[in-house]
């Protein structure tokens, strides 16, 4: 393989990685709680803004805000979940939740436009030369934010799989995905569930905001094209696959840079949205989904 | 007809006809906007209101409306008339050949297949640079004062062929909601499996809705085309403009004959006031155009439709008033 491939390759796991965190959260929420977030780039947005802002009155290094941000990002969720989208979800009847999506497509064009007026139009990136520094392998290039990207998003998806594997809470997550009634037969609040479920969720959004803050600036409206993304990522990999969410995101993001090399690189996104209805259509399950349609 | 019925519609015959002698430019030309909108909320509610199918790719019918009069007009000289017709068609041929791969999905993943659908053309447009004018658009050659070819510069003009187009949709509506058609797919809406069970065959009638609705949507976005004389692939074919058809007929009411009207009706001139109160302050108009989404669909789940009988409810004694 040429080097410019491999490089190209390299890149699009790199990044693919931190996609996949993105899609996480999106994962969680879906489903757990059967919603499509329209919010969820907004949220990711946001997440990057808060680590910005972090960066320049804290004087703290990028990836040392990200406790920072992680907090106040799970806050958010939780406080969102809790007064803003549960008194919609319950009192809907089941089925298809399309209050929720109205609310969440409302709360998204609110956020975008929020942060439009808070922090203005412009692309904003931290201070600094980190992002910029490399390391070489060989004859490839990685900058630091790559390299922090990649690891840092298998670790967070490895330590969410063992959570949701192996604790209490773990298991009533997956229990309330399953069969909602049945877990709260069982003794499972789905209230309480949701609500951590979706600040878990957004928690992880504030890990993945900080990776993207070193990668790419940022602007209100950036979230518009990598929320889809990550809906793609989620159907991908397959719902509420926590492990299929990293893995869909490195397929996408090695198809976008490895097609970036072989064509523009808006068909190799149009290439990405193919694949996703085809995904769709033959296995809607995802490649490694837990469940049926 | 009821007397109240006739009165009705007299008093709004009327509005419309003395609408535009009151009103100056810039008024007349939101509630263009606002009708216009209105008709894609109505095309929206064939099949995402009656047939409740969660079409979020509906962008593309507007966009091939858009884009193959705007084309035909721009490169051959043909009248957007006409233009309109093969838009119309196209997009018909469009719902069908989207409608069948993504029929067989459920839910949010339809939304999301349709949501992927119009994305994929959008990007093939923006790529199309010779001709269709990729990522910089089309500009519709201006003809000043050319009612064959679709082109005024009054707004009377487009105030009376929206007002028609919109009388068109509501008629339209009316007729899918009284016919059998809109029976069964009403029954395909409430649950597919019941209705097929009884014998529906819920493929093909949903896959009719998405014709009409295609087609409908396509005229739409012909007219947009010429009355805003530019299309580009991001306002034409972009999820935002899929995103807020939806909106604007959920809120006002989705599956109802006046719900999707209402919706339009109420959110254009929101989002211009709002403009006008925030003095142009960029994202302010939206911010509270978003709050105002959210605000309607927690307190009225089922649209703007459902306020006179929460109003009358509340007034009713013994009613706990509580939304169901």
């Amino acid at each position: 393989m040429s080097n410019t491939l491999l490089q190209a390759l390299l890149d699009g796991i790199a990044i693919g990685a931190v996609y996949g965190l993105i899609a996480l959260g999106l994962s969680l929420q879906f489903g757990v709680m059967k919603i499509i977030n329209f919010a969820h780039g907004a949220f990711m947005m946001i997440a990057m803004y808060v680590a910005l802002w972090a960066t320049q009155y804290l004087n703290l290094h990028l990836m040392l805000v990200m406790p920072f941000v992680v907090v106040i990002l799970f806050v958010i969720g939780f406080g969102t979940q809790r007064v803003l989208i549960e008194p919609i979800m319950r009192r809907e009847i089941a089925r298809e939740p399309i209050s929720v999506l109205i609310f969440s497509a409302g709360l998204w064009i609110f956020l975008d436009n929020l942060l439009l007026v808070i922090a203005g139009p412009d692309y904003q990136a931290p201070e600094g030369d980190w992002a910029y520094q490399v390391i070489f392998i060989g004859d490839l290039v990685f900058t630091y934010p790559q390299v922090a990207g990649l690891v840092t998003s298998v670790l967070v998806t490895l330590g969410l799989v063992v959570f949701i594997r192996s604790t209490r809470l773990g298991r009533a997550i997956r229990a309330t995905g399953q069969d909602r009634e049945a877990a709260s037969v069982m003794g499972i609040d789905s209230s309480t569930v949701f609500q951590i479920s979706f600040a878990i969720g957004l928690g992880v959004l504030g890990v993945a905001g900080v990776l993207m803050l070193g990668i790419m600036p940022v602007d209100p409206f950036i979230g518009d094209f990598y929320g889809l993304l990550a809906f793609v990522i989620v159907v991908l990999g397959g719902l509420g696959s926590i492990g299929g969410a990293l893995i869909g995101g490195i397929l996408v993001g090695i198809i976008e840079s490895v097609g970036g090399q072989l064509m523009p690189v808006a068909y190799a996104h149009a290439l990405i949205f193919a694949l996703f209805l085809g995904v769709l259509y033959f296995r809607p399950s995802g490649l490694f989904g837990l469940e049926d349609s | 007809m009821s007397l109240p019925k006739t009165a009705g519609y007299i008093a709004i015959a009327a509005l419309i006809l003395v609408l535009p002698m009151i009103l100056g430019n810039y008024l007349m030309s939101i509630v263009i906007l606002a009708l216009f909108y209105g008709y894609l909320a109505l095309s929206w509610n064939i099949i995402g209101g009656i047939a409740g199918q969660l079409s979020l790719g509906h962008a593309a019918y507007f966009g091939i409306g858009a884009y193959c009069s705007t084309a035909l007009l721009v490169h051959f000289g043909i009248s957007p008339w006409l233009g309109m017709i093969a838009g119309a068609a196209l997009s018909g041929v469009a719902a069908l050949v989207i409608g069948l791969p993504c029929f067989r999905l459920r839910g949010p993943y339809y939304a999301l297949a349709t949501l992927a659908a119009a994305v994929i053309l959008e990007v093939l447009v923006q790529n199309a640079h010779v001709t269709l004018g990729g990522p910089r658009g089309l500009n519709v050659p201006l003809l000043r004062d050319a009612p064959l070819f679709f082109q005024h510069t009054g707004k009377l003009f487009y105030y009376v062929i929206i007002v028609i187009f919109v009388a068109a949709a509501l008629a339209i509506n009316h007729w899918v909601i009284s016919s059998r058609f809109g029976y069964y797919l009403t029954a395909i809406k409430n649950d597919q499996e019941a209705a097929a069970a009884l014998g529906v065959n819920a493929q093909k009638y949903k896959l009719k809705a998405a014709v009409l609705s295609g087609v409908m949507t396509g005229i739409g976005g012909t007219f947009y085309a010429q009355y805003v004389l530019y299309i580009s692939p991001h306002e034409a074919l972009g999820s935002a403009l899929s995103v807020q058809i939806a909106v604007l007929c959920i809120i006002g009411g989705r599956g109802t004959v006046w719900g999707p009207l209402l919706g339009a009706l109420l959110l254009l001139p929101a989002e211009e006031i709002g403009r006008w109160a925030t003095g142009g302050m960029p994202g302010a108009a939206m911010m509270l155009y978003g709050a105002l989404v959210m605000v309607v669909i927690r307190f009225l789940p089922g649209g703007l439709v459902d306020l006179p009988r929460l109003l009358m409810r509340s007034r009713t004694t013994g009613e706990s008033g509580r939304a169901v």
